[in-house]
């Protein structure tokens, strides 16, 4: 082809939209130059820097950035973020997210818009976010994001804690007291262990279908259910109410509501062995509630998310980045008033949390750069109809297209 | 090159005119060959906006230089390549239930031109953007994306043929 004319084609089409995009875009870039905080350079007499310094901190106390840079500087929020957005109408860093509200769970696209799936209780998503796994009482159903269903299988007791695997293939779930799978087309549907604790299975992170659970006496088991072979267990960490895998497969975390608990695993496919390693006890400020940690979606650091209690009937949170090869936590934000739901953006660049009594989500930069976005009106935004009535809901997974 | 490094330098000391005509004057540029390479309006001013911000973040770091329009120019293409991987990686699905259809492709731009592109995997799209819309040399390509110089040099010869084979001769 002719370069010239390719050059032309490329340049001369016009682009759908192009204005009204170089115009959300120009108030986007202009907002963030404004909010952004100038690294200071020594080219300036140090009384200059000195009222710079004032005038920033003065600035930054009174702009929705400066909000939150003061919580980095010591202090602490008091019953929400300033100058939150009103609605959501936009989902800071992309992807999609499924929230469990009392009407159901809801899928929210990137852009804001929201969806109610119908009356199920608790969501799963697939690993790409193409179907939802949702329970109803006894039944299991796989659905499209738009909450067409595909297919529904029934147990004989009520089912709990749905997890898709990260192959795709399988949905692990509780019936009563019964571990299950299910093959991601409904086939197959068979126990893997019987009699266990009510604690939500967590596949392994790789293409092996391996499910770590915790058995009725609370010991650590970790099983193949396409074999229907148990492959390791190790007693378990006391009060352990949750199970994640790091994102490789080393590590495994075990948290009880006060205390978090690492432990190494080796995973060989050739040989078939699993290998348990001892539990290892997290440093953590004593008296601390732990209300939530996960691994980041790409290395071993764990977001925390611990309560402290105060002088106050309300407690303090706070949300700390650890390494479980020890060094001290990094405090990445803390309030006064209690945080729940932690959640890693897919690409691992923000956290998720909820603030029911600010009625508020706060989305956090993981790293050392970046601004705290907050909105408001969450409640209502998932009680159509009904908004004074509407209860805090529950954020049940990011998913998928992280940006 | 010297009115960009004075908008740099400006924009770093805080001037808010030196950053709006520092995206006045790229994201014409960005915002098109973010579309040309992900074919999707959404997607597109995503990543344009993406790649402002992280200018906008990075601002006191940058070395004042090195030209600001490859730094940008670098980032969006990037990720423009990472979205339409990931877009074909959806498509692919999620299992054994996974046979949604594909979205059709967003044909408001010349639909003979963007059909043709969309033939090319993304990372030919990209090199193709960069080369003719952007107008880099392939050795500046070859920096940008982290390939070999002769690597860049085929996939425009294949690109350059497979949109000739897909797009009818002009009359």
């Amino acid at each position: 082809m002719n370069e010239d004319r390719l050059r032309r084609l490329l340049r001369d089409e016009p682009l759908p939209g192009a204005a009204d995009a170089e115009r959300r875009g120009r108030g986007v870039i202009e907002r963030a130059y404004a909010e952004r905080v100038p690294i200071d350079r020594p080219v300036l007499p140090r009384l200059a820097l000195a009222l710079a310094a004032v005038t920033l901190l003065a600035g930054l106390v009174l702009s929705p950035a400066g909000a939150a840079v003061r919580d980095w500087i010591g202090d602490t929020f008091d019953g929400g973020v300033p100058n939150a957005r009103p609605a959501l109408d936009e989902l800071p860093g992309g992807g999609q997210l499924l929230v469990q509200s009392s009407d159901g769970p809801w899928v929210v696209q990137a852009d804001g818009s929201r969806r109610l799936l119908g009356r199920y209780g608790e969501a799963t998503w697939s690993p790409r976010g193409l179907f939802v796994g949702a329970t109803a009482g006894r039944t299991l159903s796989a659905l499209e994001p738009d909450g067409t269903p595909r297919w529904a299988i029934s147990a004989g007791s009520a089912i709990d804690d749905p997890r898709w695997s990260p192959s795709g293939f399988r949905i692990a779930y509780r019936a009563g007291r019964n571990l299950r799978v299910v093959d991601a087309d409904g086939d197959d549907d068979r126990v893997v262990d019987t009699g266990i604790s009510p604690v939500p299975a967590a596949w392994f992170p790789s293409g092996l279908h391996l499910l770590a659970y915790l058995d009725g006496g609370a010991r650590l088991r970790i099983a193949d259910p396409d074999a229907d072979k148990a492959m390791a267990s190790a007693e378990g960490s006391p009060g352990t109410v949750e199970l994640a895998w790091a994102p490789d497969g080393s590590l495994l975390l075990e948290r009880s509501p006060d205390a978090l608990w690492v432990r190494e695993v080796s995973a060989s496919k050739l040989v078939g062995r699993i290998g348990i390693g001892t539990a290892r006890r997290i440093p953590l400020p004593t008296g601390a509630e732990v209300g939530a940690a996960a691994f980041s979606p790409h290395n071993e650091t764990i977001a925390v998310l611990l309560l402290r209690r105060s002088d106050t009937a309300t407690p303090r949170s706070e949300v700390l980045l650890v390494d479980p090869a020890g060094g001290p936590p990094r405090r990445l934000f803390a309030v006064s008033g209690r945080l729940s739901d932690l959640v890693w953006s897919p690409d691992g660049s923000r956290l998720l949390l909820s603030w029911p009594d600010a009625d508020q989500w706060l989305f956090l930069p993981a790293g050392r750069t970046g601004r705290i976005l907050a909105i408001d009106g969450i409640a209502s935004a998932f009680a159509p109809g009904e908004p004074a009535l509407a209860s805090f809901p529950r954020i049940a997974g990011w998913c998928c297209s992280g940006r | 090159m010297g009115t960009e490094r004075k908008l740099v330098r400006e924009a770093q000391r805080g001037s808010r005119a030196a950053i709006a005509d520092l995206y006045e004057a790229h994201w014409p540029g960005a915002h098109r060959a973010a579309y040309l390479v992900v074919h999707d309006a959404a997607a597109a001013e995503d990543i344009a906006q993406d790649a402002f911000l992280a200018a906008v973040d990075n601002l006191d770091r940058f070395d004042r230089r090195r030209p600001f329009a490859p730094w940008l120019h670098r980032i969006v293409v990037n990720r423009a390549i990472d979205w339409a991987r990931r877009e074909a990686l959806r498509r692919k699905g999620d299992g054994p239930i996974a046979e949604s259809p594909a979205p059709a492709p967003r044909q408001e731009v010349g639909e003979e031109l963007m059909a043709a592109l969309g033939q090319l995997p993304p990372e030919q799209r990209a090199v193709v953007v960069l080369r003719y819309l952007l107008d880099y040399t392939p050795g500046e390509i070859a920096r940008m994306l982290e390939l070999r110089r002769g690597t860049v040099n085929s996939r425009l010869r294949r690109g350059l043929d497979r949109l000739g084979d897909l797009i009818e001769v002009e009359g």
